[in-house]
């Protein structure tokens, strides 16, 4: 049958396509170019409703206008002089405006790396020396008003990074690093989506950019790094053994516990992600347990096999373990 | 069932993402594997094989599975309670066809 | 030898020539006095088509042109229906129409084959069918290629389609980045499809492209100076220039990928030494050219149509010669605009954001030279008119979003998202498509006995219109909203599914458009070559002349640039047999070759007719590449080698010199019928085609430089470069015994051997220098599967591998045509252009050799 649509429900509040996201930016890299963006338009419409009035004219005008069109002189002035103009314009704000976006807007800046990967996103977290203090996947956070220079990585196939909010897009080329820029200058969670074909299930390769007020941000980070409580109760403490006997942790890592998988996402803090699947389903209990049972009914074709064999009470204790992992 | 919506237990259903285990006919992504196919779950004598297939029971299966059934694979979803009853309306309107 | 001389006039001192060729001749043009009888029933004989199952071995630009177009048109149903499935299954979020891989195979193949089965040949195809009438010749210079290119192209393209219908259809997208596209991602066959079958199209399109620039260049009717050619003949030279320079690109980029897929050379793997950009540079050096590649021959449609319709001469000629020769120019400094979003260094980003911004200045004179010509005019609303406005009007829509994704910030933003969907589909068919469909409407009546129907043709015109902008103006909006391309579903809640919806819906009227005028055709087209319904739009160029299998009775005079309009009699006189060859003067068929500035008659050139080879030669070539996609290694080179046969026999019969050694074209000038040496359509070929073989060698050599460039470290020492003593001198003799052969030849004491021997010695001593470049870095110990070094080394090997096989297999063909006495003295053109071969395989390898020695070792 057809489907109906039904009311537009994102998967995390506060995302919508209108205002279009590149023309609503959140920061300065997405700023200045959403202006250049506006400028764009309003030239683009300009010369065509100049075009269509020649075009007018040419068509239906009277004798004397058209005589001035029917020359040489008219393609000279509309095909040379006036583009010549226009273009040398543009370009000089186009290339000035490159080099304010690729270089840092001052003051410190927090460094984040983003691998992506067929078909997720490795975050990890930098202190000064560049080493990873802290993984994570499908989600950064970061704090309101910091410019935060990510590099790129890519260990597969060549994916792209876009957070139009925040930036335009960088790719990630294997063998390569790349170095974008973002920065959010109001709290709120910000869409990401991979924009460079990576096959399979390229559409479903979504991530999150949460944005904090600094207090926020510190305290998120503080939380982050306090020490591990033990599973809360018997259900995850089961859990918790079955996630290494089940094999889980062979691909999956969980800070402090002998899980220490680096194929797949880190799942130190799943349990607080916004989404599961790279951005595609929402978290609870209900969709981890679906996607641990049998994730490629889900996304077809990701790296993640399906556990079909795992009993309900398996995929529960799981699910709550997993859900304990903030 | 009175006083409650399927319109708005289907949203409840895709907010939630019900179909990431079941397969729903009006739902076409995702098409979970790991629950049984609802497609014509109206017609079913029993909810998860176990407990008779009423009104208020399914609408407190859909909210805490596991209180109802023990050991079943469905668990509890975080819906309130009037929702897990649009949900429920929403599922008898699921007749095979 | 030519043709004043034969004649016995001497040119006056004034008369400026190129050739030597007295232009008072040309007075004695319209002739007068009655014509032979029985002269044009030897005319149609000599041109009439085979008959029934026969048909399939026609050669005549008539038939092939238009199973050429008919074909590309097939192609563009085709993709276009992929186009609209794909579009229900986007019309919903998360819709279930088409699974991930089935919708990842149709994006891929519905660019793949928009691009490369019916664009690119679409607008080969109106060449070869317009050009010979436009430039008012018999036919093209090279007949039976034309019938090869176009049945390479039809069965390798139908045979790559079906991959689709066994789901083994490419999925990595038409511009195939790898390393998605790399075995250790694509480990099915379906990528070596795209590799293989597109590879082997590309063959085809290089074939059509020499063709039409030895015809445009040589067969032009007399008098037609270059700047009294048609601007379709003008944009098809530069198209088929850019094809020489772009198309070589693509195929040394395909073939380097499917070495990495099938041998394991590493070329675009960074872990040894590789780079997946340098796939992106290759592939968009031919790629962003590919869409001028598509838009000047469609632009050229529209200056000719523009002036027709308004009944006027195109304002600023000159002015749009210049800019289709600037935006070819412009066109090959612009391809790293596909890779802003990679990571360039922000000088390189400069540079290709101004050259991006500065391809659209050309745009704009052609765009206000159309503007201007049709003020002078007064066109009247037929649907040709129609579809030429609404294609400038979508055009410059697309031209301004392109100037926007010139800027290099608002490109990172709108990169790959549908803002480029949109883009590039209002510049392609505003650009080509509408201007294609004017085409079909405009030039039908010169084929068909009944002209399309103006009735449903503005049915046609306005569901297409108002579908092409249904469907892609909100697409501008749904980039903005962050949509990225080639995905096969969306989650909802992004407010995506509104204007996805309305594209769709935008889609299906495009489509209603089309279907309408599948039944105009239907309905209407009547294939004639005599008997068609003639200038049903008053149109001033040659190919409104009246004609039949063999184009015009006789060959006009030309004396401006819309001879029809200024000589009304043009037409009668053409008809009645007063201009050039009224008949066939040696009962064969037969066009003039003239000079390429000023069009002056050199010689008649003896041309092939209707042949079963090269038929099979292209059913054998698909086979060759087919197979070796399946994996059917035995079968496949079994194959090839059939196909070479067929393609020797084929040319067995070419290159022999018939009575009498001239003949009289018309008003008692005579011009030989045998002519060799640089001014025969055939050196000039052989011209082309090295260019384009240098060019591929040209892309390995810049690989290999590249890559040095990106990742030094994985260099190794090259044998030593007192290896170059031992292999210049081979190369060097090589090139030497065949120019010798070529003296020899001349000379009249050779025996019957002694040239044939010297070109077989030339040729063995290029093998053995090849072998010997080899082995020398087998010795070395490089290996082509350890890092980018080895990859391109030995990739420059593989092209000059390839190129002394062909140079042996010609020197073995011309010993052998020796043998026959088919060889003739002092001199031969099928002698000449071995030695053409030979001398540049040799040179070739000099180059090579020397580069991956000394650079960077010595320096």
């Amino acid at each position: 049958m057809w489907p109906r649509i039904s009311t537009p429900s994102g998967i995390v509040e506060g995302l919508a396509g209108w205002p279009p996201p590149v023309l609503d930016p959140a920061g300065p890299y997405a700023g200045s170019v959403a202006a250049l963006s506006w400028a764009l338009i309003a030239l683009a419409a300009g010369i065509f409703l100049i075009v269509l009035a020649a075009l007018w004219i040419a068509l239906r005008g009277r004798e004397r206008l058209r005589a001035r069109l029917g020359g040489e002189r008219a393609i000279w002035i509309g095909g040379v002089v006036f583009p010549v103009v226009v273009l040398t314009a543009l370009l000089i704000w186009g290339l000035t405006l490159t080099r304010n976006l690729s270089e840092p807007a001052g003051g410190p800046e927090l460094r984040m790396r983003v691998s992506g990967e067929m078909w997720w996103w490795r975050v990890s977290y930098l202190d000064g020396n560049g080493r990873a203090f802290m993984q994570d996947a499908n989600e950064l956070h970061i704090p309101v008003g910091r410019t935060i220079a990510i590099e790129l990585v890519s260990p597969d196939v060549i994916h792209s990074f876009w957070v139009p909010q925040l930036s335009g897009k960088l790719d990630m080329v294997p063998g390569r690093r790349n170095l974008i820029r973002i920065q959010a200058d109001r709290p709120g969670t910000y869409a990401g989506i991979c924009a460079e074909y990576c096959g399979g299930p390229h559409a479903l390769m979504g991530f999150l950019v949460v944005a904090h007020a600094p207090d926020d941000y510190a305290r998120w980070l503080a939380a982050r790094r306090a020490p591990r409580a033990a599973p809360p109760d018997r259900q995850s403490a089961r859990g918790a053994a079955l996630f290494v006997s089940a094999g889980c942790a062979a691909c999956h890592r969980i800070a402090g516990t002998p899980a220490n998988g680096q194929a797949g996402p880190d799942l130190t803090h799943v349990g607080s992600r916004r989404t599961l699947g790279a951005g595609i389903l929402p978290n609870n209990r209900g969709t981890m347990i679906g996607w641990i049972g049998n994730s490629q009914a889900i996304k077809p074709g990701n790296r993640m096999p399906p556990y079909t064999v795992l009993p309900g009470e398996d995929l529960q204790a799981l699910a709550a373990y997993l859900e304990a992992q903030r | 069932m009175p006083e409650a919506d399927p319109a708005a237990g289907r949203d409840v259903v895709q907010r939630v993402g019900c179909a990431s285990c079941h397969v729903f006919p009006d739902i076409s992504w995702p098409r979970g594997a790991l629950g049984p196919n609802l497609g014509d779950f109206a017609d079913q004598g029993l909810i998860g094989g176990r407990v008779p297939n009423r009104p208020d029971l399914l609408a407190a299966f859909v909210r805490d599975a596991p209180a109802l059934i023990p050991g079943t694979t469905m668990p509890a979803m975080p819906i309130s309670e009037r929702e897990s009853r649009d949900v429920a309306a929403y599922l008898y309107t699921l007749r095979d066809r | 030898m030519n043709a004043s001389r034969t004649s016995g006039a001497v040119p006056p001192a004034a008369s400026v020539s190129e050739t030597g060729f007295d232009p008072t001749l040309f007075d004695r043009f319209p002739t007068s006095g009655e014509r032979p009888e029985g002269e044009l029933g030897e005319l149609e004989h000599v041109w009439r088509a085979p008959r029934g199952w026969g048909l399939l071995t026609v050669v005549n630009n008539n038939y092939v042109g238009i199973f050429y177009v008919g074909a590309a048109f097939l192609f563009f149903l085709l993709a276009g229906i992929l186009a609209l499935v794909m579009r229900v299954q986007l019309a919903l979020p998360l819709n279930g129409v088409l699974p991930q891989e089935t919708y990842n195979q149709f994006f891929t193949m519905h660019g793949t084959v928009m691009m490369f089965l019916f664009a690119v040949p679409a607008v080969e195809a109106l060449g070869v069918l317009l050009l010979p009438q436009m430039l008012a010749a018999r036919d093209l210079p090279f007949p039976r290629l034309s019938a090869y290119a176009f049945w390479a192209y039809l069965v390798g393209g139908l045979a790559f389609f079906a991959s689709i219908f066994v789901g083994l259809a490419p999925n990595g997208g038409w511009f195939m980045y790898p390393p998605l596209t790399s075995t250790a991602y694509s480990p099915g066959i379906n990528a070596d499809f795209w590799l293989l079958g597109i590879g082997f199209i590309e063959i085809s399109a290089i074939a059509g492209a020499i063709e039409i620039i030895v015809g445009v260049l040589k067969t032009r009717a007399p008098g037609m100076s270059l700047d009294k050619m048609p601007i379709f003949a003008w944009a098809m030279l530069v198209f088929a220039g850019m094809i020489i320079i772009a198309f070589p690109a693509v195929i040394f980029g395909t073939l380097a990928l499917e070495l990495e897929r099938a041998l394991n050379w590493p070329f675009f793997d960074p872990t040894r030494g590789g780079d997946p950009l340098l796939w992106q540079h290759l592939f968009w050096f031919f790629g962003h050219p590919e869409v001028y590649i598509i838009f000047l021959p469609a632009a050229g449609l529209v200056s000719m149509m523009v002036a027709a319709l308004s009944r006027t001469p195109l304002v600023g000629y000159r002015l749009v010669v210049l800019a289709l020769v600037a935006t070819a120019f412009i066109s090959f400094g612009v391809w790293a605009h596909h890779m802003f979003a990679v990571g360039m260094p922000r000088l390189s980003v400069g540079f290709f954001s101004a050259a991006s911004m500065a391809v659209s200045v050309p745009a704009g004179i052609q765009v206000f030279a159309w503007i201007a010509t049709l003020s002078v005019g007064r066109p009247r609303y037929q649907t040709p008119t129609l579809f030429l406005v609404g294609g400038l009007v979508t055009f410059v829509l697309g031209g301004l979003t392109g100037v926007m994704v010139a800027m290099v910030p608002f490109d990172w933003q709108v990169h790959d998202s549908y803002f480029i969907v949109a883009h590039l589909h209002y510049v392609l068919i505003g650009g080509m498509v509408f201007p294609m469909f004017a085409g079909f409407y405009y030039w039908t009546p010169m084929m068909s006995r009944r002209p399309l129907s103006e009735r449903l043709g503005k049915w046609v015109f306005w569901l297409m219109f108002a579908g092409m902008q249904v469907t892609f103006l909100p697409m501008h909006l749904t980039g903005f909203m962050g949509m990225p391309r080639r995905v096969y579903t969306y989650l909802p809640g992004r407010d995506w599914e509104i204007t996805n919806m309305i594209s769709t819906v935008g889609a299906f009227m495009l489509a209603a458009g089309i279907l309408i005028f599948l039944v105009d055709l239907i309905r209407n087209f009547r294939f004639a070559a005599e008997g068609n319904a003639g200038n049903v739009y008053g149109g001033g160029t040659l190919e409104w002349l009246p004609t039949g299998l063999y184009s015009t009775r006789s060959i006009p005079l030309v004396t401006s640039r819309e001879p029809l309009w200024d000589r009304p009699g043009l037409s009668r006189e053409v008809e009645e047999g007063r201009y050039f060859l009224p008949g066939s003067a040696t009962g064969n068929r037969e066009t003039i070759i003239t000079s390429p500035l000023r069009a002056e008659p050199q010689y008649l050139q003896i041309m092939p007719g209707p042949s079963v080879w090269p038929l099979l030669s292209a059913i054998f070539t698909a086979g060759f590449f087919l197979l070796l996609t399946v994996q059917a290694y035995l079968v496949g080179v079994v194959s090839g080698l059939v196909a070479i046969w067929c393609m020797i026999r084929w040319l067995w019969e070419t290159d022999r010199p018939v009575r009498p050694p001239t003949a009289d074209i018309g008003a008692g000038i005579e011009v030989p019928t045998y002519v060799t040496g640089p001014s025969t359509h055939g050196w000039w070929a052989m011209v082309v085609l090295q260019i384009v073989i240098g060019m591929i060698f040209l892309m390995a050599a810049f690989s290999y430089l590249y890559l040095y460039g990106v990742h030094t470290s994985f260099w190794t020492a090259p044998p030593a470069p007192s290896w170059l003593a031992l292999l210049l001198p081979l190369y060097g003799a090589g090139m030497g015994l065949a120019w010798l052969a070529r003296v020899l030849l001349a000379r009249r004491r050779s025996t019957l051997w002694s040239p044939a021997t010297a070109l077989l010695f030339g040729a063995a001593s290029l093998l053995t220098g090849f072998v010997l470049d080899c082995l020398s870095w087998r010795w070395s110990g490089l290996d082509p599967e350890a890092s980018g070094q080895g990859a391109t080394v030995y990739g420059l090997l593989a092209i000059q591998g390839f190129v002394t096989g062909v140079a042996v297999l010609i020197a073995l063909y011309v010993a052998a045509r020796n043998s026959r006495g088919l060889v003739t003295r002092p001199r031969n053109n099928s002698f000449d252009l071995a030695v053409l071969f030979l001398i540049y395989t040799g040179a070739q390898g000099v180059l090579g050799a020397a580069l991956v020695r000394l650079f960077p070792g010595a320096v």
